[in-house]
């Protein structure tokens, strides 16, 4: 007889504690084993000691205000001083160009339609409008100086709108960019004979002010010219010169006076050695006859740039540049950082597109040849946006790189937010026990930029979805 | 009319529309405008030199420098020549870029690691420390730790910490072995490497006895014990043959009353602040390298690995990590040349690196010959660290079974 099976109904049950709740949660991402636990505690404790030195440090011992003697300078460097623009008030040159950005900003929040572009231009425009609330007297900041700050959020308001109701498109914005960064350059140079405009020297450009324009220059222009580099270096259209005198050697000894010459040879040598003589002879004509004098420019270019140190290429550009050119070529220090922090992160940046390309499936480029594309087409329409799109964070990670590296101008004698710090320190021996405040606040603006420029860059990776196509 | 396009038609197509005949313009024209921009870079250098008169040429080399170097490993005194000078800020770079290529990559294995750690608090440290370092400037960072050990109290009253280790403004001080004759030193340290590699020899074998035969033998401890009795019985030979230690252990010790550290090894500040600096930048890239490749080791691996009982430091010893390795050996690689690059800052903070001493010298020496040199050096280096590299890359790569 087989047995009837029993059903009972038991009593649900609740999760056990261990694996649900807060207490849950602890127990498996901080206790999950006893060397875990050791670390938790070890960790915990690091932190404890970390807060409380660091915090009654932050509040009872540190003097923070070496930063507010210093104000004004962090952000446009020896550029309001007496020296530079003498019986003038300039301030409101740099501050009329911010207002310019402001309203880029808001175009951009118009054209994006939200995001982070809307976050980016409030963030930033509240942030310069707060500013205006620094606890410095009005003779050291006035109210004019005041004013043009908070000027800022309807400055970016009115960019939206202007945006909005023209229905601006990508290529006006970027018109509209190119316009603010020129207008920035010749309000900060000035114009000779009009008077509220009268020019300043570059070498008084300083402050953050001047990473930031060194950071423009060479993000806005490395781009292009490390695509261009790296197509140069991927081009494979050799002159033949190389198989030209193969074809004519061929001639002559297979065919012609020499003929017999070869025969000699092979009876010398063998067969065997013969043809891999001729083999090797094939190859070293090639290598050295085949002319791609695109492809080696690049090359050098690339490979030299990588090579040394930027600092090494500032200092000699300093040393070399008056050399290389003829004498009346003037070149201020400002053209001359410009110009090499550009070539220098060209030559990063070409590596970065060309690992691109290099991971792009062959198949896409043939299929755009076939669908009757010109080669260059090919590259422009249907290779390029895929390779650049695949390698953003690369990209970023290389626009990041630059910002950080515009702090080496030091070495040819530009101020820059940090030189213009350390000399300070150095020229005034009553804020030298003060220097651990002044570059920690540093490191905290910088990081402030690099990480709005990697959070941007993440959210534009998740809209173009990087790494999920 | 038909004659002249018959004449601009190559292959049965206008020149101007035939691919290849455009590309060999291209580049003709390209190679043309090099060549000018070159020959003309050069007459121009080659007139401001005459015309104004400026040192050029590599007879500098021999000439005395004249000019003191703050810091330095080798020998060094001011009436040695150009080229010698070159040769002591060389080895300045290259003891900072080897020290902190190994530092930085003891400390960012150490950090990627426990950035993907299952412990939740030691993840978001590893993260905290990543996204802080990596994303302020070097500068900053070196100018911090340089006044850091500024305000750190001078030799007289500096720190100690345990016996023999000094950390005070004029730099770290340590114990360091010293010969007393260079002769018996030499033999011993050979002997030395001949002990470790008997015992290799050693382990190597009994492991593999173990493994085929299962009988226990103790590998380790026997090729540990092999090495160790060779060094000692040569170490006593040597000193009852030169009645002296062929090396001894040098303590640094403070002197003087203005306070001078003798004896043992003391890293200059300017090195110390150069490789803190250095060090903790550089790894907070490579703990994000390390992150990476660990993490493009497939799931499966270690879910397999664990089936199979191993434990999870096990799992990332023999599982994870080796084969993370040919993920992360080529980026690490141009970590260290970075290291090596950054190192050029050493001139803001008062070491005497190659860049720092090179740019000292064009104020005496023909600058691009100094130019030339210095890129010759960088570009040794470089190719130095890429070949161990990729030979350490061949040794670890996929070999398929």
């Amino acid at each position: 007889m087989a047995a009837v099976p029993q059903t009972t109904t038991s009593e649900r049950l609740p999760p056990p504690r261990s694996e649900v709740g807060a207490y849950g949660w602890v127990r498996q991402n901080l206790f999950n084993s006893w060397f875990n636990s050791v670390l938790t505690v070890v960790s915990v404790a690091v932190i404890v000691l970390v807060l409380v030195f660091g915090l009654r440090w932050i509040i009872a011992g540190a003097d923070w205000t070496v930063i507010g003697v210093l104000g004004g300078q962090m952000v446009i460097g020896q550029y309001n001083t007496a020296a530079a623009c003498p019986g003038q008030n300039c301030f409101w040159r740099p501050q009329v160009s911010l207002l310019l950005v402001s309203a880029l900003l808001g175009m951009a929040w118009a054209i994006a339609g939200g995001g982070v572009a809307k976050r980016l231009a409030i963030g930033v425009v509240v942030i310069l409008a707060l500013f205006a609330l620094l606890p410095y007297s009005f003779e050291r900041m006035g109210v004019d100086v005041r004013l043009l700050l908070v000027a800022n959020i309807p400055a970016m308001l009115a960019g939206w709108a202007i945006a909005h109701y023209t229905r601006m498109t990508g290529r006006g914005i970027a018109i509209y960019g190119v316009a603010t960064f020129l207008v920035t350059l010749v309000l900060l140079r000035g114009i000779p004979g009009v008077p509220w405009l009268q020019p300043v020297l570059v070498i008084y450009w300083g402050g953050i002010t001047l990473n930031i324009l060194l950071a423009v220059v060479g993000i806005s222009l490395s781009l292009p010219i490390g695509i261009a580099l790296a197509l140069g270096r991927r081009s494979n259209l050799a002159i033949p010169l190389g198989d030209a005198i193969i074809h004519i050697l061929r001639k002559l000894f297979k065919d012609g006076p020499l003929s017999t010459f070869e025969k000699r040879l092979e009876n010398w040598i063998g067969e065997v050695g013969g043809s891999q003589l001729v083999a090797w002879g094939t190859w070293f004509i090639r290598l050295v006859f085949n002319l791609n004098i695109v492809k080696l420019v690049c090359v050098v270019f690339i490979e030299v740039f990588r090579g040394v140190p930027l600092i090494t290429l500032l200092f000699m550009s300093q040393v070399l540049v008056p050399l290389a050119f003829p004498e009346d070529f003037n070149t201020n220090s400002l053209f001359r950082a410009g110009t090499i922090i550009t070539l220098f992160s060209s030559a990063y940046m070409a590596e970065n597109i060309r690992g691109g390309l290099q991971a792009l499936h062959p198949g896409q480029a043939e299929a755009a040849r076939a669908l009757g594309l010109a080669g260059w087409q090919a590259t422009m329409l249907i290779s390029l946006p895929q390779a650049i799109r695949n390698v953003i964070p690369a990209i970023v990670g290389q626009f990041i790189a630059l910002f950080k590296d515009t702090s080496l101008v030091y070495i040819i004698g530009m101020l820059d937010v940090v030189e213009i710090s350390r000399a300070f320190i150095q020229g005034n021996a009553q804020y030298l026990g003060n220097a651990k405040e002044l570059f920690i606040f540093l490191a905290l603006v910088f990081w402030v930029f690099t990480y709005t420029m990697s959070y941007v860059s993440q959210r534009v990776e998740d809209h173009l979805g990087v790494g999920r196509r | 009319m038909a004659q002249l396009r018959g004449l601009l038609t190559y292959q049965g197509v206008e020149v101007w529309r035939h691919t290849r005949v455009l590309q060999w313009t291209l580049q003709i024209v390209s190679g043309i405008v090099v060549v000018v921009l070159v020959a003309w870079f050069f007459t121009n250098i080659a007139t401001a030199v005459q015309d104004r008169e400026i040192p050029h040429g590599w007879s500098f080399l021999d000439r005395a420098y004249q000019t003191p170097i703050g810091q330095h490993i080798l020998p060094y005194e001011s009436s040695n020549s150009f080229g010698y000078a070159l040769i002591v800020a060389i080895v300045n770079t290259v003891v900072v870029s080897v020290v902190g290529v190994i530092l930085a990559t003891i400390l960012g294995i150490v950090i990627g690691v426990a950035r993907l750690s299952s412990n939740w608090l030691v993840s978001k440290l590893a993260m905290v420390y990543i996204e802080f370092f990596r994303n302020v400037p070097l500068l900053v960072q070196l100018f911090f730790w340089f006044y850091i050990i500024l305000a750190l109290p001078p030799v007289r009253e500096g720190y100690v910490i345990g016996k023999g280790l000094f950390i005070n403004n004029a730099g770290f001080s340590m114990p360091f072995p010293s010969a007393p004759g260079t002769g018996p030193a030499l033999l011993w340290i050979l002997l030395a490497l001949v002990a470790l590699l008997a015992g290799r020899a050693v382990y190597q074998f009994l492991l593999a006895r173990e493994t085929n035969t299962g009988q226990r033998s103790y590998p380790l401890l026997t090729g540990l014990a092999t090495a160790v009795v060779i060094g000692a019985i040569s170490w006593v030979v040597i000193s009852l043959a030169a009645s002296d230690s062929p090396l001894v252990i040098s303590s640094p010790h403070p002197e003087g009353r203005f306070g001078r550290i003798e004896g043992g090894f003391t890293a200059p500040a300017g090195m110390v602040v150069l490789l803190v600096g250095l060090v903790t930048y550089t790894a907070s890239f490579m703990a994000e390298i390390v992150r990476a490749g660990i993490q493009s080791v497939r799931r499966g691996q270690t879910e397999a690995s664990r089936a199979l009982g191993l434990t999870p430091m096990e799992t990332l010893r023999y599982v994870t990590f080796p084969q993370a390795l040919r993920v992360i050996i080529p980026p690490l690689i141009s970590q260290f040349l970075n290291l090596t690059k950054n190192s050029s800052l050493a001139g803001a903070i008062g070491y005497a690196d190659l860049t720092n001493v090179a740019k000292t010298m064009t104020q005496t020496a023909p600058a691009v010959s100094i130019f030339l040199l210095i890129m010759a050096a960088y570009l040794a280096m470089s190719l130095t660290y890429s070949l161990i590299g990729n030979l350490y890359n061949r040794h670890i790569r996929f070999t398929g079974g």
